[in-house]
């Protein structure tokens, strides 16, 4: 029954992360037959977003400008960095209001599995920032997963020799949690209570 | 707890099958072949997640279907509960009272059984892989915090062994290696603490089912040079070692899926000293503490399985067994011989019988 650029649409809509074949069949039926104006809209505003962002040649976060409106904010601290996996976890963060320091996104954990090393991760750019000397705290704000882990070991014991202080979010998160699936306040009391990895 | 309903669609010999149990359980009768341990292996599916024989759902489906479907009632703690599994060839999908559980983990917070396999001897005669896999199985229906450390290890131990594949550094190496020593070290622990009360419990049953006198211990046996005082560090040095031979055979060399123990029986090692029907005994006692643990942490029993495992003792052993458990368990006994069970007073399932009514409907 679907076939065609239906089929192409419905094959489409089913690469998106938690969408399975039913809801894309819906999704795409819904497109086709409604406001088809509001279909066209969305099409374009998915090619305008997609064509215009790009990682910030400083931090890596997705961003319609380079650098990104956070690199360029001079009034955000310079001494404080936090690492997040990705673009999505450093918008939570920010929305807490917590945190009015710098971003850094490493866009991949660790993953030995997927072939992801130190170089994948952009640890040689994090590397120079630190190495500039004007951070004096890195929050490693990752998920406590086994690659979040490993990636927080990694990073810390690079930074541990450099008299910065390396702290991460509290466990506050639980074990194997996502900090996409975790409460806002959650987060905040993680956030608010970080420690030391490396005492 | 107990199961009072099941209902079954093309899972192994099963095509379409229905049936109703009572809160004793039952007697299964049948002969070799009709499908016995099949439909044990359906019900005991919902507190593992997988089969107790076979990891691959595949295996379960029946032969030129596309999926299976089991759905059973339970009572737990006196709540009605419904649970769903469905797995075609590749995704599988559980649900207890229509939500989707997110991880198999859950099952073991809900559902306790404890099946007692005729291969359950090879605990004490065979590899280390069944006592591992016994006591994984037992400890995690112990200890939530057990389950949770066991999932996260396996996932390090794979991209530890990844890692060995690929070019690494120093740093990064440490980065996966402290991980794995911090988490396995964790799951060391708690299996040297669920020993430490497995072990008294162990003589006492086989006590009661053999009448001897034995005295049996059980003793952790670590894959590196440890003391029992600083596992982490003890592990950690011991992975600095055997770099070279890890990076060698591509895989990691120590750590607890590769531990061990052993039982001890009067001090000579069960596994090598002990006659068939000791070590069958043994393996009969090891289910029952495994029972015990689960009734003291969870304030309810488990629901226990026998298939056709107390056919190899002797009479009186038997009914040693099941006057300890009759009336406080559902029990479900496998057998193609009913002389034997009769005298225990379970509701008999006739399985060809049965197999018969669901056919004509
Ligand atoms: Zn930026």
């Amino acid at each position: 029954m679907f076939n065609g650029f239906l089929e192409d649409l419905v094959n489409n809509l089913k690469k998106l992360p938690g969408i399975g074949s039913k809801t894309a069949q819906r999704l795409a039926i819904h497109l086709i037959s409604k406001e088809k104006a509001d279909a066209i809209n969305l099409a374009e505003s998915i090619k305008d977003a997609v064509q215009s962002y790009k990682h910030c040649s400083i931090c890596n976060m997705l961003s319609e400008t380079d650098p990104c409106l956070f690199c360029e904010d001079s009034t955000r601290m310079e001494n404080v960095i936090c690492v997040v996996e990705n673009t999505q976890d450093a918008y939570l963060i920010e929305n807490l209001h917590e945190f009015r320091g710098r971003y850094f996104v490493l866009n991949e954990l660790l993953s030995p599995l997927d072939g992801i090393g130190p170089e994948e991760i952009n640890f040689p750019k994090l590397e120079r920032i630190i190495n500039s000397g004007e951070i004096n705290e890195i929050i490693l704000a990752l998920n406590p997963s086994a690659e979040g882990e490993s990636t927080i070991n990694f990073l810390a014991s690079q930074f541990e020799v450099k008299n910065i202080k390396i702290t991460r979010l509290s466990t506050g998160l639980p074990f194997g949690g996502d900090i996409e699936y975790t409460s806002s306040l959650t987060l905040s009391n993680a956030f608010k209570r970080r420690y030391s990895v490396t005492e | 707890m107990l199961i009072s309903s099941l209902k079954i669609k093309n899972f192994r010999n099963y095509s379409d099958f229905k049936i109703k149990f009572n809160p004793e359980g039952a007697l299964i009768l049948g002969e070799n072949g009709i499908g016995k341990t099949n439909l044990l292996e359906s019900i005991s599916y919902f507190a593992f997640g997988k089969s107790f024989q076979t990891s691959r759902d595949l295996e379960l489906i029946n032969f030129s279907k596309a999926f299976f479907r089991i759905e059973a009632e339970f009572i737990i703690q006196n709540k009605s509960y419904s649970f769903e599994a469905a797995s075609d060839r590749s995704k599988k999908i559980i649900k207890i009272n229509n939500l989707n559980i997110a991880r198999i983990s859950e099952l073991y917070k809900h559902l306790k059984v404890v099946y007692f396999s005729p291969n359950d001897i090879e605990i004490i005669a065979g590899s280390p892989v069944f006592r591992r896999s016994f006591i994984d199985q037992a400890i995690s229906q112990y200890s939530f915090e057990y389950i949770e450390a066991l999932r996260i290890y396996k996932r390090i131990l794979k991209q530890r062994n990844a890692l060995f594949k690929a070019n690494y550094s120093t740093k990064e190496k440490r980065a996966w290696d402290e991980q794995f020593a911090q988490v396995g070290t964790n799951i060391i622990k708690l299996r040297l603490k669920y020993l430490a009360t497995f072990t008294p419990l162990l003589e006492k049953y086989y006590k009661k089912i053999s009448g001897a006198r034995e005295k049996l211990n059980a003793d952790y046996k670590y894959s590196f040079p440890n003391d029992d005082e600083d596992i982490y560090d003890n592990l950690m040095d011991h992975l600095l070692r055997i770099e070279e031979q890890e990076k060698h055979q591509e895989r990691s060399l120590a750590g607890p899926h590769l531990d061990d123990f052993d039982i001890f029986i009067d001090s000579h090692s069960a596994r090598n000293f002990s006659s068939q029907g000791q070590k069958r005994s043994i393996a009969i006692a090891m289910r029952l503490v495994q029972t015990e643990l689960i009734k003291e942490k969870d304030d309810d029993t488990p629901i226990l399985m026998f298939d056709d495992v107390l056919a190899d003792l002797d009479k009186m052993r038997t009914e040693r067994i099941i006057e300890m458990l009759k009336g406080k368990h559902q029990i479900f006994i496998a057998t193609p011989n009913v002389t034997n069970y009769r005298s225990f007073g379970l509701p008999e399932i006739d399985l060809k019988h049965e197999l018969g009514k669901t056919s004509e409907t």
